[in-house]
């Protein structure tokens, strides 16, 4: 006889004997549950499936409890809801892992770069481009230029040098790029203009033009690529051998481009609202920032003086003694470029110290080879001319309190002043947006967004004209996120919002050897292998690209070093999605971790105990199913684990079973992973 | 001729752990005849050892604090005048000893002195009785677990005696495990001839088979006691119930709290993990390895014979609506007359706090019942009767009758992270809310009396404290909340003067308090210097706050009383 009863309101019928969670999935009802395994007996120890019954207000867990006759449960309710959120919040709060591996938490893009390390390793490096293209829509350029998030956050640091993470990428596509082409689908119909060719309207017209709508791409330029073709210099990024190969594949994809554009000029705002279905404004950030000082127009501003080669071929004059005022990556690459036209002398002037320069320390110390000097705590107070020369006022600077970027602030020394003399003087101290008229921008100059990318109704922004000057794969990123949005409020593209959690271990300066978790069957213990680049006395004479990409050969070694640090489970782990559905943030609740400790001892099977819900799933799964009683729970509360019994490592024998890797809801059992071939 | 008949001593574990040993060996020696009996314990933990003369005219003379010399020999023979006991006047009158009545005045292991005293009167009765008209006794009684739980004990009794089985199990939870709880122990040690026969009179109404006693490793001499008292049954064939022996085991356990809770107990009697499983099935109908299992109280059943004894009509005279009859506590803390106390149901707190208890009016700030799964309540409410229903509205617990006086110079932030301590500590680690909630819940409690307490923390503690209550799987995740709840309610004031003035108003937080001496009042004896384990005292007796630990070592040393723990001054 059944058992009549409300589920959510609804009259449902159980049959004696079984329970809520049973009868909900019954009636497409879905109660998340970690501890519920149907293979073994009931635990009842997660309450992540907990109901409520609404006559005595009791919380009940849904994978034991039998509904009674007359009984009204709610399932989906916000108060139940939240009941499940604070179980997997508490849960998330003792959990140790890296859902996905810090050298793509780091990457702005969020590239799979455990994922396509593997391929590359392996040899498929078509595979690991079509990997990396998913999230970095210009892997040449980015296989070049990018400052390397990813390997800054790489936890071989701890041993010595990061894998080159970026290697592969440049090998990638330097080797499969002309013969790659993504699976396009269909043109729906909806069209969309993007201002702005450079890497965040390149990105947004690629990620538009895979969401089925139909980007066309408008540049005030004669050319494609933005910063990356009158930004970036031609030692750093070839223009006819990579970028234009680059900039050929969005057109092989059928995106078009229009050229010689501008909005507020010759494009108009208000018409780009008529014709398309939406807009991106990928504007950049264009115009220099002067030197707050006297005789200031004296000056030449960095991105110009960069342009102005590029547009030259890379014949510009000499520009005879030169001074480059600032600390960026800009005034690096002022710098070599004009030690590269045949400057006699080039001085980086730099208010702060070198510590505080936001440049990459390897530009800097490459810019130093060629013959840069450096001038720090030095900040011009004026520029004038005197004798066909430019004279520019100094003042020394100590450093003092950390300002709001947490950098030490520069103060003036009284009476320090002192002149420099120059032919030429560069200002590469900052960029911003020049949005026309018309555009809402905010405080910076940068264009003021709603929320997102969303600028107003059908209107966009992505890359550095909305918050700054920033790096290529930052403006990547940001397109791609502004595609997305569009996809989802005009294209009416399904993409799944929810946005999955990510468990870390930490940034590995705060870990120790032994908190790294070796998820490999092998993982080889090699130096890095060195990047093949020009000797700086070659390198001051031409423009010609300073490094070779490395070999595949070279790369197979690099992929062999990487540890592998992402969850093995990351992709089916049953934590990670319920708490990811339910809006769950692992640093929603703090406090101390229970003892964590990775036993890697087996061949292929690898027990990750901060990852273990205390489920006991794999406990009855070896007693129940498969008769042999391996796993048991040690100590009790908080310092609760599960073990083997003497603390001996698993049989290999276990090697052939792995039910328990099956049945574990997380990553705390799981087989290795597997080495690069 | 000695007008003394016998000397009873004290000999329970309390007795033992004040010196009644050789108390009892030298009485032996100097009593020149008279016997000396070792009882069990009398209650009144403050005045042990203790000595009671029993006189020819069956009248005697309590001796309290009895050193073992021969002065103390010698006042007691000649019965003088010196160190004898009364029952403080304020106490009298104010208990209602029924349950207690042979405890300290019955040899515990002495199947004849129990039975001259009435012993086994009950279980004769219900003898004569069917087993249903024993439950219907029972039922009658209105006695309500009292392990904590408050199920009424005749219901249960219905339950196991409607099973239709060969085979069914009677556990008594002899696992007593609140911080402060002694009222099992010390039934055990001084009557457990007085458990077993609740036991069997159980045993008999249910058609129960097997009995256990689930007594926790860490009373020995109750297990001793029960022991020599279940082979005195035997040899008195009482436990041949319903025309078929039953037997009657020990089981010791090894020690964790959670284990008083009834499935956990079930599994640790199994030799599994002591850990608990979701109800239903309850134990009455799925127990110890399948069989229909019952668990009761030790409290629970040493209420039995004298339920059976005057009949439970007469038995639900004492006490309130929901709550009859009488209930032992452990009285403990702040308070002049710590002990075992018995009282009717329906008494206030007040009378058992200042009256039986001699605490200081004006010197209280809550009390704790329950133990570490129940909740303080404030002075002001002292006027609550103790009921089970009463104490429950106040988000306290009647438990198992730990009973806790919290005085003015106790910080109740401090208070509750101490039982939050005992239960995170205790928590089996099977289900989330207590396994992870509980610690969270601690590990906030320890910053805010660390002086790092944040403003959110009191929000935090409000959310997840009943989302614990609600959430956990057994009893101990589920009132494990209940310290932080009460306190949160009665005394949010000083959560957040922890956290916003980083003030301890109670002086008790270190992190928050300094020491300091009265200049005016100390006379430079330098007792304080001499005992500083730091050297923190200067030779101008100034406290260096930097090096001071306040271990109160200089305090307790001054005699002039010039120091005091002081709010510590913001930097």
């Amino acid at each position: 006889m059944g058992i009549e009863f409300k589920l959510d309101g609804r009259t449902v019928t159980a049959e004696p004997g079984e329970t809520i969670l049973e009868v909900a999935k019954r009636n497409g009802i879905e109660i998340p549950t970690l501890c519920r395994d149907e293979k073994v007996s009931r635990t009842t120890s997660c309450f992540v499936c907990v109901v409520r019954d609404r006559g005595t207000g009791r919380y009940l867990p849904s994978c034991s409890s039998c509904p009674t006759q007359g009984q009204d449960v709610d399932a989906s309710g916000e108060e139940v809801r939240d009941m499940r959120r604070t179980a997997l919040n508490l849960l998330l709060s003792e959990h140790t892992g890296d859902c996905e591996a810090p050298c793509t938490m780091a990457c702005p893009a969020h590239a799979d770069v455990e994922e396509y390390v593997k391929a590359g390793c392996d040899g498929d490096f078509a595979g690991a481009l079509e990997i990396i293209k998913r999230r970095i829509p210009l892997p040449m350029s980015v296989g070049r230029v990018c400052p390397r998030f990813c390997e800054k956050q790489c936890r071989r640091n701890i041993y010595g040098k990061p894998v080159a993470i970026n290697e592969f990428k440049r090998l990638a596509a330097d080797m499969c790029y002309d013969s790659y082409m993504e699976t396009l689908p269909p043109l729906s119909g909806k069209r969309v203009a993007v201002v702005g060719a450079g890497p965040a309207g390149l990105s947004a017209a690629y990620y538009l033009r895979l969401h089925g709508a139909e980007p066309v791409v408008f540049d005030a330029m004669d050319e494609a690529g933005g910063m990356l073709r009158y930004g970036i210099p031609e030692y750093r990024l070839p223009k006819s051998g990579v970028l234009d190969r680059e900039i050929a594949h969005f057109r092989r994809m059928g995106i078009r481009f229009e050229f010689g554009m501008k909005l507020g000029e010759n494009l108009d705002f208000g018409k780009l609202g008529k014709d398309f279905d939406a807009t991106v404004l990928a504007l950049g950030c264009w115009g220099g920032s002067g030197m707050r000082c006297p005789g200031e127009d004296l000056a030449t501003v960095g991105i110009e003086f960069l342009r102005n080669v590029v547009q030259s071929d890379c014949k510009a004059p000499n520009p005879g003694r030169t001074i480059v005022v600032g600390g960026g990556n800009t005034a690096m690459d002022c710098a070599r470029t004009a030690i590269r036209l045949g400057a006699p002398s080039v001085t980086c002037v730099y208010r702060r110290s070198e510590t505080e320069m936001p440049a990459e320390k390897q530009e800097v110390a490459e810019a130093r080879e060629e013959g840069v000097e450096f001038s720090f705590l030095v900040a011009p107070v004026g520029l004038s001319e005197r004798d066909g020369h430019l004279v520019l006022a100094c003042r020394r600077m100590q450093l003092g309190e950390p300002d709001a970027s947490g950098r030490r602030k520069p103060v003036e020394i009284a009476e320090s002043d002192f002149e420099l003399e120059a032919d030429t003087v560069i200002a590469a101290i900052g960029q911003r947006t020049m949005a026309p008229a018309g555009i809402p921008v905010d405080r910076r100059g940068g264009i003021a967004v709603e929320s997102g990318a969303k600028v107003m109704e059908r209107v966009y922004a992505a890359g550095d004209c909305v918050g700054g000057p920033a790096t290529v794969v930052e403006g990547i990123a940001s397109g791609h996120e502004a595609a997305d949005e569009i996809a989802r409020d005009i294209l009416g593209v399904d993409i799944d919002p929810v946005k999955p959690i990510c468990v870390s271990r930490g940034e590995w300066q705060h870990l120790s050897k032994d908190d790294i978790v070796f998820a490999r069957t092998e993982t080889s213990d090699a130096d890095r292998e060195t990047l093949d680049t020009l000797p700086a006395e070659l390198r001051k004479r031409s423009f010609a690209e300073t490094t070779r990409t490395m070999t595949a050969r070279q790369l197979a070694a690099e992929g062999k070093r990487c540890i592998g640090c992402s969850c093995s489970d990351k992709h089916e782990c049953k934590l990670r999605k319920h708490a990811s559905l339910y809006g769950c943030d692992p640093d929603a609740i703090s406090g101390e971790k229970p003892e964590a400790g990775c036993d890697d001892r087996h061949p292929v099977i690898i027990r990750d105990r901060g990852k273990c819900l205390k489920c006991g799933i794999c406990v009855k799964t070896c007693s129940e199913v498969v008769n042999r009683n391996l796993l048991g729970f040690k100590k009790r509360g908080f310092s609760t684990f599960i073990g083997t019994a003497f603390g001996e490592r698993l049989p290999d024998s276990c090697s052939e079973c792995g039910a328990c890797v099956e049945a574990c809801p997380t990553g705390a059992l799981a087989w290795k992973k597997e080495s690069g071939k | 001729m000695s007008k003394i008949a016998k000397l009873r001593v004290g000999m329970a574990s309390c007795g033992i752990a004040s010196g009644a040993e050789p108390v009892m060996e030298m009485l032996k020696a100097s009593s020149g005849g008279i016997p000396v009996v070792a009882v069990g314990c009398l209650g009144h933990c403050y005045a042990e050892p203790m000595v009671e003369a029993v006189l020819n005219d069956g009248s005697s003379v309590i001796y309290r604090n009895v050193k073992p010399d021969k002065a103390d020999m010698d006042n007691i023979l000649s019965l003088g005048e010196n160190g004898r006991f009364t029952i403080p006047p304020e106490r009298a009158g104010r208990e209602l000893v029924k349950v207690l009545a042979l405890a300290g005045r019955v040899n515990p292991i002495d199947f004849d002195d129990y039975v001259a005293n009435g012993g086994y009167d009950g279980l004769r009765r219900a003898l004569s009785m069917t087993p249903g008209e024993v439950v219907n006794e029972v039922l009658v009684s209105g006695l309500r677990g009292r392990g904590g739980g408050g199920f009424p004990t005749g219901r249960k009794w219905s339950f196991l005696a409607a099973k239709k089985t060969d085979r069914k199990i009677l556990v008594c939870n002899a696992d007593e495990g609140d911080p402060g709880a002694f009222m099992d122990r010390s039934l055990m040690e001084s009557v457990p001839h007085q458990v077993l026969e609740g036991m069997l009179t159980a045993a008999y109404a249910t058609g129960a088979t097997d009995l256990v006693i689930y007594c926790r490793a860490e009373y020995p001499m109750a297990i001793d006691h029960l022991r020599t008292a279940i082979s005195q049954i035997s040899e008195h064939h009482l436990d041949v119930l319903n025309g078929r022996r039953v037997t009657i085991a020990i089981k010791e356990g090894a020690g964790a709290f959670v284990c008083g809770e009834e499935t956990a107990l079930i599994a640790s009697l199994e030799g599994k993990r002591g850990t608990p499983r979701f109800r239903p099935p309850f134990p009455t109908d799925s127990g110890y390895r399948g069989f229909p299992t019952m668990i009761n109280n030790v409290e629970t059943f040493g209420n039995v014979p004298v339920i059976m004894r005057e009949g439970g009509a007469k038995y639900a005279e004492t006490g309130t609506a929901g709550s009859k009859g009488t209930k032992l506590f452990a009285l403990a803390g702040d308070l002049k007359y710590p002990g075992l106390v018995e009282v009717p149901m329906g008494i206030t707190l007040g009378e058992i706090v200042f009256e039986i208890g001699g605490a200081e009016r004006g010197c209280v700030k809550a009390v704790q019942t329950g133990g570490p799964s129940g909740g303080c309540i404030p002075a002001e409410l002292f006027d609550t009767p103790v009921d089970y229903d009463s104490l429950k509205q106040l988000g306290a617990i009647m438990g198992s009758g730990g009973m806790i006086v919290v005085g003015n110079d106790r910080c109740m932030v401090e208070t509750a992270r101490y039982f939050l301590d005992f239960t995170h500590r205790e928590s089996c680690g099977k289900c989330t809310f207590c396994r992870v909630g509980t610690t969270r819940m601690y590990e906030t409690l320890c910053r805010i009396v660390d002086g790092r307490g944040r403003p959110e923390d009191i929000d935090f503690l409000t959310d997840i404290a009943p989302k614990i209550k609600a959430g956990a799987l057994c009893g101990l995740g589920q009132t494990a909340p209940n310290p932080v709840l009460a306190t949160l309610r009665f005394f949010r004031n000083e959560y957040e003067e922890h956290i916003n003035r980083h003030l301890c108003r109670a002086m008790q937080c270190n992190s928050m308090v300094d020491m300091s001496i009265d200049p005016d009042v100390c006379v430079k004896c330098g007792l304080c210097r001499r005992n500083c384990p730091v050297q923190a005292i200067g030779p101008d007796f100034v406290i260096d706050p930097a090096a001071c630990t306040r271990c109160n070592s200089c305090l307790d040393a001054c005699p002039k009383k010039a120091i005091r723990r002081i709010a510590r001054k913001e930097n």
